[in-house]
């Protein structure tokens, strides 16, 4: 669903991102971990169509620039930017229109009620806290029923609660057969549900683990930290 | 002591050394150096014009009016959360080390002194203006420099202890509103006295500028009296302003750390809210109204539209929920009241209407990117939403199409009305000004696409209002070689010309920013500190 082929972004003479191949399935949760400074980031932005990079990205084939990878594709910023002046309830409204959605009142009213909005749907954007406008940014990205969701650091400034429903959504999206890219470095918070873990060192990727090749008793953080303080090899895909 | 020393040597080196990484910005220091340098030479070599010039007590007024407005703000700021003299930075490593407190508050003094010094660097590149309007010299600019880095650095202590003294305490306040007024009162009520005893406002003026009373209203009136008894010669007058506005200062500071040496609550509010400003700025988040204090009402709600004409609609809502005039604000207000003032002065005379025109041409430049639709930009919504990016940025900025068109028409039909101007000459100056905010849009675009949107916010201005200047330069001269070679109809015919070229010149920027969307990192504000 989700493609990268050698993919290169450069800030000048910093390689952000040095030649990244990854591919997610449907119905697959991939795990970006990594140091502060990895590339994490550029590398969603790039998915996302938001940076320029050399190399290949594709969402179910497509593209990513193109209008109908878009439509496929729901993305969770790592700063929630919600807009000042309109309110919850306008969010979804204006995304829903965006995105020509039809009858998506129902699902923008489930997402609200999921994530405790219900009650600040006539708030405005800056009135909000940083976990309620991260909480807008999620049902905004989920309202268009994406089938391939990238989300940057999602977890963080979200209350328990917030917390809670959303790995709960992150594993129900996996279940329906969506793709998705989540990065984080809160790495018990993917423990559970994670199907493939790409850790990036310095632009690059040092190790892709499947859960299948995790020895018994050994932990997602444990081949982390084999990785990021120089015990493991480097294993470009 | 010595740590504070460090941090101050420390910083002013690394901001030296910073120079090395920064081509662009050393450019810009240097360039800013030899103009200085080169307006001091030009000075030397400049035999002022005495006869012609004004009487210095007119300098006295304007530098009188220009830190009024200084004061002002100090006060409101006082009110409200104080004045910034600390950084976040100095909040939390500063302010937790065992440093003496009256020690941190002299650092942050000295810091507010270069912060004063850089506020007032346009200063310098008054030498033309004065000398020319007042017969002046180079040291005249240092002089006016001295005195309104001494009134910044007064007002910004002075700020400070307002908040100190009011914050929490309506009372207060109320009492400190009504100090500010009954400060000013005597030279209201001389003005109007005088008004009423000459019949002349000008006269009336002169006659309080020269009176005591202008002179020993505090702040503006020490400083601006100061600063041009010295540089008339009379050194006695001038070291007693200037002297009682140091000695003022030295006095609350010595009041602040005397009875409040726990300041650190005190501007901590002013700290975090100018902390808080870079940080919304580095997460993306340029629209102003995030950090409004303002109280809005939400009534009416809903955004009409579908697929890319959202963004239309989407901002008309958030225009008409920030003010009651939606896309027309104060700004439009003050505009349109403002050239029509200048409408009134300018009668009689030849060709107002362009003068007026190109004021607000060159005002534009900086306005454009007020609209909504540049600052889409900014946040990923645009990038991601399943449609034709060409449609998305067309719907997004005709907020600020539409924005312009009803205010020009609105500001030329009574500018012309009031100049007499004929109609042609309206609908003509109309078009030149619309089309022309067509043209700065395409500018605009075309300058993200072609600096890649990875630069500073600064030098992206430089670049895009060198652009602006270039590629208006064929329309101009071809309209104004049009305007002087045929008689009668030149002037029309050449803003004719002039608003055809704006045309077809945004059309060409909108087209070579193609990919504006696609091939061009999602830019960041990037500001310096």
């Amino acid at each position: 669903m989700i493609d990268v082929q050698n993919m290169t972004k450069k800030y000048g003479k910093l390689v952000a991102n040095d030649n990244i191949n990854l591919s997610i399935g449907r119905g697959e949760l991939a795990v970006l971990l990594g140091p502060n400074g990895a590339g994490k980031s550029t590398l969603i932005k790039s998915i996302c169509g938001l940076l320029r990079f050399q190399g290949t990205i594709t969402i179910d084939g497509r593209e990513n620039h193109t209008v109908e990878a878009k439509r496929l594709l729901g993305y969770v910023p790592e700063f929630p930017v919600l807009y000042p002046m309109l309110t919850v309830e306008e969010h979804l409204e204006f995304i829903a229109k965006a995105y020509r959605l039809k009858n998506w009142e129902e699902k923008g009213e489930a997402l609200l009620h999921r994530f405790e909005l219900d009650d600040k749907r006539l708030k405005l954007g800056k009135e909000l806290s940083k976990g309620m406008q991260q909480k807008v940014s999620v049902c905004c990205a989920l309202l268009p029923q994406p089938q391939a969701v990238i989300m940057d650091e999602p977890l963080v400034g979200l209350d328990p609660h917030g917390i809670r429903e959303l790995k709960a959504t992150i594993k129900e999206l996996r279940d329906r057969g969506c793709a998705l890219l989540i990065s984080t470095h809160m790495i018990d918070s993917v423990e559970e549900n994670w199907d493939v873990t790409y850790i990036m060192v310095k632009g690059r990727i040092a190790r892709v683990c499947r859960r299948t090749d995790l020895a018994a008793g050994q932990s997602l953080a444990d081949v982390y930290f084999n990785i990021t303080e120089g015990n493991g090899q480097e294993d470009t895909p | 002591m010595n740590s504070l020393v460090f941090l101050l040597v420390k910083s002013a080196k690394n901001s030296l050394l910073e120079l090395r990484r920064k081509p662009a910005k050393l450019i810009l220091w240097v360039f800013l150096l030899a103009m200085i340098g080169g307006l001091f030479v030009l000075s030397l070599y400049t035999r002022q014009n005495t006869a012609a010039s004004l009487d210095l007590i007119w300098l006295q007024g304007i530098l009188f009016l220009f830190i009024l407005l200084f004061v002002v703000i100090a006060i409101q700021k006082g009110l409200m959360s104080g004045d910034v003299i600390f950084d976040m930075n100095d909040v939390n490593l500063l302010f937790v080390s065992p440093v003496n407190s009256r020690l941190i508050l002299l650092y942050g003094i000295v810091r507010m002194a270069k912060m004063a010094f850089l506020a007032g660097f346009f200063i310098l590149f008054q030498s033309n203006s004065l000398s020319q309007g007042f017969g002046v010299g180079f040291e005249a600019v240092l002089l006016v420099l001295l005195g309104f880095m001494l009134a910044i650095c007064m007002l910004q202590i002075l700020s400070l202890l307002i908040y100190s003294l009011t914050n929490g305490k309506p009372r207060r306040k109320l009492a400190v509103r009504i100090i500010s007024v009954a400060v000013f009162l005597p030279l209201f009520v001389y003005i109007v006295v005088q008004l009423i005893a000459t019949g002349d406002l000008f006269l009336a003026l002169e006659n309080t500028l020269r009176s005591p009373l202008a002179a020993w209203t505090p702040v503006a009136g020490w400083a601006a009296a100061g600063t041009v008894s010295l540089i008339a010669g009379e050194l006695g007058s001038g070291f007693l302003f200037l002297g009682l506005l140091v000695l003022s200062g030295a006095f609350l500071i010595l009041y602040i750390t005397l009875s409040n040496p726990d300041y650190y609550e005190d501007v901590l509010v002013a700290t975090e809210t100018a902390f808080e400003k870079k940080r919304v700025l580095a997460e993306g988040q340029i629209n102003t109204e995030v950090l409004s204090t303002k109280k809005v009402k939400v009534a009416k709600t809903g955004i009409g539209g579908l697929g890319a004409n959202v963004f239309f609609y989407k901002h008309l809502r958030e225009s008409f929920r920030a003010n009651r005039f939606g896309l027309w604000g104060m700004t439009s207000l003050f505009t349109v009241l403002g050239t029509a003032l200048f409408s009134y002065f300018l009668r009689g005379g030849e060709g107002g209407i362009l003068i007026l025109l190109q004021i607000l041409m060159w005002m534009q430049i900086f306005m454009i990117g007020t609209g909504r639709g540049l600052k889409e930009l900014y946040s990923h919504y645009i990038y991601l939403i399943p449609e034709n990016s060409f449609r998305k940025i067309v719907w997004s900025n005709l907020e600020i199409a539409f924005k312009v068109l009803v205010e020009s028409v609105v500001i030329f039909s009574i500018a012309g009305l009031i100049l007499g101007e004929s109609i042609g000459l309206i609908v003509a100056s109309i078009l030149v000004y619309t089309l022309f905010s067509f043209l700065l849009l395409g500018i605009n675009y075309l300058s993200l696409r072609w600096t890649g949107a990875n630069i500073s916010a600064g030098l992206l201005i430089i670049i895009y209002t060198i652009a602006v200047i270039l590629i208006m330069l064929p329309g101009l001269i071809a309209a104004i070689v049009l305007a002087i070679t045929i008689r009668n109809t030149g002037v029309l015919i050449g803003l004719g010309v002039l608003a055809l070229w704006e045309l077809l010149a945004g059309l060409g920027c909108f087209v070579l920013s193609k990919g504006i969307l696609h091939r061009v990192d999602m830019p960041v504000l990037k500001t310096e500190k």
